[in-house]
């Protein structure tokens, strides 16, 4: 009898956690429709849809030219660069756990590998100390020698992309850095340059040519940094260089300049969702939750108030205006809250039943089973075994009464029975109860 | 009347497409939007109207790996006339090709295209030069008519396989 009451029990319980899953799972698809920039929505596109997952062998090429001495970009040019680098080496690997990204210098006694293609971070980040500063920024030797390196990648399957930064001047002419752009791509090469440092109208104009030879597939990217208070790896954080060419880019980019654009203080709950990204999301759950009880109660009490408004008769044309709006805004809210309350109904039938004196409940028991078939075939088929046992319990009752009511039979039994005299007083008094008790009940 | 008598030729080889290694394939030069697919793939190539262009000049450089070794008896290439290919090199079993040291090596065989081969017609190889092939390289030098951009409409490999003809050797030894 319990054990039929404990197993709809569990059963309904089951249903309503599987229902709060899903209700749970619908909520957490957020649109990515917002256009407007918002860093949060950004945030739980990143946390909710894989990224593009570029497959990309990256060279770097660093310019460590007599330039890079110069201050104007905090706190010298060439550890802005080296700041920059550190950044855009994190991102490359963390966007793809199969990454790999090498580095070089162009300056100095001719172009020097610092470090071949590879996927450790360490490595990569090692080679950027004790560095010397030193001679002309060779961009042509430097951009060649990446593109070997890049062909003799291991894993054949990346993508090669070689970022340039040139903070020097540029001697190679515009012809040939044309011939060196077709070049890369013929050979499925992309490459992104960051000019900065020494600026004049030809230095650009000869590296905007460079990559719009290279270009293909708006692959291949060019960003002019300005000297400024910004540092450079902040200002090359929202540049496609960082974000790459899927939409929304690595998850890391996307997080990193959307910190770099709100500051420290535009986290939402002064959480960093690059520190903890559960805490952040489930405090972002947790506010929407609050905000759809809200608006709910919101809409409650404008329904009681424009009742009350009818009542007295007088209209507000505000007070229809205001439920309007929640009606529209919050409707889908309000689904998840009659559900809510569906699976509220259902846990508390199922904690009377568990309570219920079982005979009392025979009747209540067989609607709540005809009810309970409609929707789940295996809780009708529990309550119904609990319900027959029960019955025949009682049944089984009831036919030890009649019988005791047979003074024939009961006196015939006493009879066989050794060492009991049928026609004993005592005997026949507690007969004669036994018959009226039946009557007394019935 | 060319399918006549290249079936009776190619009785014994069999496609390979099925024995390409897709992940290993590399095509340099591809134009992204017209990339090679559209003329090695089945269904792709059966299509005129896609094609494989060339992008930044008139060369192609196709590297196609195999699942097994094979040996290559003849290669169709359809082609526009204007726009298709007209020197066509091969080498075996060459990784890390680039269009840079293309020069490097022999060619296993040099092709020159004719009007009638870019209709379909297959061009036999030098089939013992194609008898262990691990791998293929197609270069395409130039086209017919020097234009900046190649087309390639359709590709086909006809050769065997090493493995399976060893099979029915084995087989044959078993029975006698």
């Amino acid at each position: 009898m319990t054990g039929g009451a404990f197993i709809c029990v569990s059963r309904i319980y089951n249903r309503i956690k599987s229902k709060q899953l899903s209700s749970r799972a619908r909520k957490l698809q957020i649109p990515p429709s917002s256009s407007k920039y918002n860093h949060s929505s950004d945030f739980s596109r990143f946390l909710l849809q894989p990224s593009t997952m570029v497959l990309e062998a990256t060279m770097i090429c660093i310019d460590n030219s007599e330039w890079m001495r110069n201050g104007d970009y905090s706190p010298t040019r060439f550890q802005a660069q080296a700041d920059a680098v550190n950044l855009i080496c994190g991102a490359k690997t963390q966007s793809n756990p199969e990454n790999t990204v090498g580095v070089l210098t162009m300056a100095g006694k001719g172009v020097r590998v610092l470090v071949t293609p590879t996927s450790d971070l360490g490595k990569i980040l090692a080679c950027m100390h004790g560095l010397e500063i030193g001679g002309e920024m060779n961009l042509a030797a430097g951009i060649q020698v990446a593109q070997l390196a890049l062909k003799h990648r291991q894993n054949k399957k990346q993508q090669q992309r070689i970022i340039v930064f040139a903070g020097g001047p540029v001697k190679y002419d515009k012809k040939v850095l044309e011939m060196i752009g077709k070049k890369l791509k013929k050979n499925s090469v992309a490459l992104d340059v960051v000019n900065f440092g020494e600026e004049d109208e030809a230095k650009a104009e000869k590296l905007e040519a460079l990559v719009a030879a290279v270009n293909n597939n708006d692959s291949s990217h060019i960003v002019h940094v300005p000297a400024g208070s910004n540092a450079l790896s902040d200002v090359l954080l929202s540049t496609p260089i960082f974000t790459g060419d899927g939409e929304g880019g690595s998850g890391f980019a996307a997080a990193a300049a959307a910190a770099a654009a709100g500051g420290v203080s535009g986290f939402d709950f002064g959480v960093d969702p690059n520190l903890d990204p559960e805490l952040a999301l489930a405090l972002r759950v947790s506010m929407e939750e609050e905000r759809a009880r809200q608006e709910a109660a919101a809409k409650k009490a404008a329904d009681d108030s424009s009742k009350q408004d009818k009542e007295g008769e007088s209209t507000s044309q505000d007070a229809t205006m205001s439920e309007n709006v929640g009606t529209s805004a919050s409707e889908s809210e309000n689904k998840k809250d009659d559900l809510m309350d569906d699976e509220n109904a259902l846990l508390q039938q199922a904690l009377a039943m568990s309570m219920d004196d079982p005979a009392a409940t025979v009747t209540t028991r067989d609607t709540d089973m005809s009810e309970a078939a409609t929707d789940d075939q295996d809780l009708a088929l529990a309550l119904q075994l609990s319900v027959q046992e029960g019955s025949k319990d009682q049944s089984g009752q009831a036919e030890m009464d009649k019988l005791l009511a047979d003074q024939s039979f009961v006196s015939s039994i006493l009879a066989s029975l050794p060492g009991v005299d049928p026609n004993d007083p005592s005997v026949k008094d507690l007969l004669a109860s036994m018959q009226n008790q039946p009557e007394r009940d019935g | 009347m060319s399918t006549e008598s290249s079936s009776a030729i190619l009785r014994n080889q069999v496609d390979l497409l099925d024995f390409i290694d897709w992940t290993g394939v590399e095509c340099l030069n591809q134009n992204t939007s017209h990339p090679f697919t559209n003329a090695v793939k089945q269904g792709y190539r059966e299509d005129e109207g896609l094609n494989l262009e060339s992008d930044a000049d008139e060369q192609l450089l196709i590297y196609i790996p195999f699942t097994q070794v094979i040996k290559l008896h003849s290669i169709v290439i359809k082609g526009p006339e204007e726009e298709g290919p007209q020197t066509v090199k091969l080498y075996t079993n060459k990784e890390h090709m680039g269009f840079s040291n293309v020069s490097d090596f022999p060619p296993s065989d040099t092709l020159v295209l004719s009007p009638e081969n870019l209709k379909g017609k297959p061009i036999i190889l030098k089939y013992v030069k194609f008898q262990n092939v691990r791998s293929l390289t197609i270069f395409i030098e130039d086209n017919q008519s020097g234009s900046d951009i190649t087309k390639v409409q359709k590709m086909i490999l006809q050769g065997t396989t090493v493995e399976t003809t060893d099979m029915k050797g084995l087989k044959k030894i078993e029975d006698h």
